[in-house]
C-alpha cells in the first residue's frame, strides 16, 4: 500500500465536500439539531404537575412542638410549588373523575388518623401512618416525580418537628458525577450515536455511488488497491467524526452547560476510532446494495439496534438480562461507555483501555472485512 | 514489444459465456478495435486485461507483464463507456486526483493538465464543476483523465457511444494524433462504419472472435462493401457451421 495514492482518496472526498455545502450542512447541523433536540428535550425538570390533595387529617398532638397541629398542612407546606401545582378537593370520587377526565395527575390522600399514626410511629408505638397516591401510572416518570416530591417533603417536615424517621439516606457524596444531571449522561450517548450514523450514512451512500457511477472501477483501473480506498475513506471520516465531535462538545458546553471532567482530546481520539469503525461497516454494508435508494433500506437496520441497545439513552441494567449480550456486539456500545467515563468520571486513557481495545478490534475486523469484500466484489 | 498478448481467454457468468477462448496479439503504436454488438463480451474481455474481472481459464499480457498482476497498469489509461468521474468535482480537480493515482509530481502534472486539455480542446473549462457540463463535453473530461499520466497504452470502451458526429470525428483525429505519438489504442465498439479508422480490428459475437485483421482484409476476405455487411455475412456463416 502507498500512503500518499490512500491520502490522496482522502483529499478527493474532501475536495467533493467543499462542492457539496449540503453535506457539509448536514455533517454540522445535524450534530448541533441533535444535541439541541435532545438537550431540551432532555434537560427540562418535570414541573407544575397539577395534583388533588384530599386533606382529612385531623391533627394530633405533637409533645416536640407541645401543641395540636396537623402534620399534613406542613407536609404540604413543604411540598415544591415549582413541581406540584397543587389544588383542593373532599370528594375522593369527584377528584378521581377530574384525573380520569386528564385535567389532574394525582391525588394525595391524608387520611383522618395521618397526624396520630405519625406522631405515635415516631414514639415507637401505634400503626404506621398511611398516605395514599393514586396517580395515573399512564405516565410513568411524571408519577415517580410526584412521589419523590411527597417523599421529599415528608422527610424535611418530620425532620425539622425532630421526629425519628425509621431510615435515613445520604446521597450527598458521591463517587463519580457529583451535580451531574440527565443531560450529561446522555451527552456522550449522542455524541456516539450522531459519530456512527452519520458515518456510516455518509460512506454507505458515498460508496453505493463510487460503484454505480463506475469511480470505483475507475480507481481500480487505475492500480489503486482495495486497501489504499479504505484506508483513504477512514481517514476522511476519521477527521469528520473529530469535527464533529469538536462541535457536539462545543454545543453541549456553551447552551446546556454539560459537565467535562475529563480530557476532550481523548472523547476526540474515541470519536475518530468508532468513525473509522463506522466507515469500515458503511463500505462493509455498501456491498450488499446496487443503488442509494437500496442502501436507504439499510437505515432502520443500522438505526435502531445502536438507539435502543447501545445505552445511549438508558442503562443497559435497564434491558432484560438476555438482551444484554447484544449490546456488546454494538460498536457503539464501547464508545458511549468510554465517552462517558471519560467526561463525566473524568477517566484517562489507562482507566478506558478495555473500550478502546474493543473498538481497535472492531475497526481491524471491519477494516480487513471492508477491503476482502471489496476484493471479492471486485474478482467478480 | 506487444502491448497485448492473449491467448485462450475465457469468462463465464453462470451458464452465460461472456468470453470463450480469446486470443489477440497487438503490436504498440496501433489502433486496433474490438468490434460487435452489445453485450458480445468486449467490455468483459478489456475488464479482464486491466485485472477488473478475474479470467476462468488463459492468459493475458499487458506491455510484457501478466494481466492483473502488480504494476501491470502502470502505463496503461482507461477510458471507461460511463463518465465514471466525480461530477461535483472540477475538471482540474478530476484530472490531478488520477494524475496523482499515477504517480505524477506536481511540475509533471501541471504540463500535462495543458496538454490533455488542449487534446480535447477544454483548457477554457478547467476549472467548470463536472456536472454543468454537456455529456460530449464530460465525456471528453473522461478522454484526458485516461491520457493524463502519458500512458503507453490506453484502453478505451465505447469511447464513441453517445457521442455527436462532429465530436466523434474530432475523437478520431485526437486517437490518429495519439497513435502517431507512439500510443497503442485498444478500443471497444459496436459502431462498425467507425471501425475502419482502426489499424486492426477483431469482430466477436457471442464471446468468439469470429474475424481479425486490418478492415480492408476483413471486407475482402467476407466480400463486403463494408465492415457491417462483413459482421453481417461471418455472422450468418458462423450460425451455418
Amino acid at each position: 500500500m502507498r500512503p500518499g495514492r490512500a491520502f490522496l482518496v482522502t483529499k478527493r472526498i474532501f475536495w467533493s465536500l467543499r462542492h457539496d455545502p449540503r453535506t457539509i450542512a448536514l455533517m454540522c447541523f445535524a450534530p448541533i439539531l441533535a444535541m439541541c433536540i435532545f438537550g431540551i428535550a432532555f434537560s427540562g425538570n418535570i414541573e407544575n404537575v397539577k395534583v388533588i390533595v384530599i386533606n382529612r387529617d385531623q391533627g394530633a398532638y405533637v409533645p416536640a412542638s407541645n401543641m395540636t397541629i396537623r402534620i399534613s398542612d406542613l407536609i404540604i407546606d413543604n411540598m415544591d410549588e415549582k413541581k406540584l401545582n397543587i389544588h383542593h378537593m373532599t370528594d375522593e370520587n369527584e377528584a378521581i373523575g377530574a384525573v380520569k377526565d386528564g385535567k389532574y395527575s394525582s391525588i394525595i390522600i391524608f387520611p383522618e388518623d395521618f397526624s396520630r399514626s405519625v406522631v405515635n410511629a415516631s414514639q415507637g408505638g401505634g400503626e404506621q401512618a398511611v398516605l395514599r397516591i393514586r396517580s395515573d401510572q399512564s405516565q410513568v416518570n411524571v408519577a415517580t416525580e410526584i412521589v419523590q416530591t411527597v417523599t421529599n417533603a415528608m422527610l424535611k417536615t418530620l425532620g425539622d418537628r425532630g421526629m425519628k424517621t425509621p431510615v435515613a439516606m445520604d446521597v450527598s457524596d458521591p463517587i463519580y458525577g457529583k451535580g451531574a444531571r440527565f443531560i450529561d449522561m446522555f451527552v456522550p450517548g449522542i455524541m456516539g450515536f450522531v459519530v456512527f450514523l452519520l458515518t456510516t450514512l455518509l460512506t454507505l451512500i458515498s460508496f453505493v455511488g463510487e460503484r454505480t457511477r463506475g469511480t470505483l472501477t475507475r480507481l481500480f483501473a487505475n492500480g489503486l488497491t482495495e486497501g489504499e480506498i479504505v484506508t483513504g475513506y477512514a481517514i476522511a471520516f476519521g477527521m469528520v467524526g473529530m469535527v464533529q465531535v469538536g462541535i457536539l462538545l462545543t454545543v453541549a458546553i456553551l447552551l446546556f452547560d454539560i459537565m467535562v471532567v475529563g480530557n476532550p482530546l481523548i472523547a476526540f481520539l474515541i470519536a475518530s476510532l468508532l468513525a473509522v469503525v463506522s466507515v469500515s461497516l458503511g463500505i462493509l454494508l455498501s456491498s450488499l446494495a446496487q443503488r442509494e435508494s437500496q442502501a436507504i433500506q439499510f437505515f432502520p437496520i443500522i438505526i435502531l439496534p445502536v438507539f435502543l441497545l447501545a445505552g445511549i439513552f438508558w442503562p443497559r441494567e435497564a434491558m432484560p438480562l438476555w438482551l444484554r449480550p447484544l449490546s456488546y456486539l454494538i460498536p457503539v456500545t464501547y464508545a458511549v461507555d468510554a465517552l462517558r467515563s471519560v467526561l463525566i468520571r473524568g477517566w484517562g486513557l489507562a482507566d478506558i483501555w478495555v473500550q478502546l481495545l474493543a473498538l481497535v478490534g472492531f475497526a481491524a475486523i471491519f477494516l480487513t472485512g471492508a477491503v476482502y469484500m471489496l476484493k471479492f466484489m471486485r474478482g467478480r | 514489444m506487444k502491448a497485448i498478448e492473449v491467448n485462450g481467454l475465457s469468462k463465464s457468468y453462470g451458464p452465460i459465456i461472456a468470453v470463450s477462448g480469446l486470443d489477440l496479439h497487438v503490436d504498440e503504436g496501433e489502433i486496433f478495435g474490438l468490434l460487435g454488438p452489445n453485450g458480445c463480451g468486449k467490455t468483459t474481455a478489456i475488464k479482464m486485461l486491466l485485472g477488473l474481472v478475474r479470467p476462468d481459464s488463459g492468459s493475458a499480457k499487458v506491455l510484457g507483464r501478466k494481466a492483473g498482476s502488480k504494476g501491470s497498469l502502470e502505463n496503461v489509461g482507461y477510458m471507461p463507456q460511463e463518465t465514471a468521474l466525480y461530477e461535483e468535482l472540477t475538471v482540474k480537480e478530476n484530472l490531478k486526483l488520477f494524475a496523482g493515482i499515477n504517480g505524477l509530481s506536481g511540475n509533471e502534472y501541471r504540463k500535462r493538465e495543458d496538454e490533455v486539455l488542449d487534446l480535447v480542446n477544454l483548457g477554457e473549462r478547467r476549472d467548470s464543476i463536472l456536472s454543468t457540463l454537456s455529456g460530449g463535453q464530460r465525456h471528453r473530461v473522461s478522454l484526458a483523465v485516461s491520457m493524463v499520466h502519458a500512458p503507453r497504452l490506453l484502453f478505451l470502451d465505447e469511447p464513441t457511444v453517445g457521442v455527436d458526429p462532429p465530436l466523434r470525428a474530432n475523437f478520431w483525429r485526437t486517437f490518429r494524433k495519439m497513435r502517431d505519438r507512439g500510443l497503442t489504442i485498444i478500443m471497444t465498439t459496436h459502431y462498425m462504419d467507425e471501425a475502419v479508422n482502426c489499424d486492426l480490428i477483431a469482430m466477436m459475437r457471442e464471446g468468439r472472435i469470429i474475424a481479425q485483421g486490418s478492415p480492408s482484409e476483413v471486407m475482402s476476405r467476407s466480400k463486403a462493401g463494408n465492415l457491417e455487411d462483413a459482421f453481417l455475412k461471418l455472422s450468418r456463416e458462423e450460425v451455418k457451421v
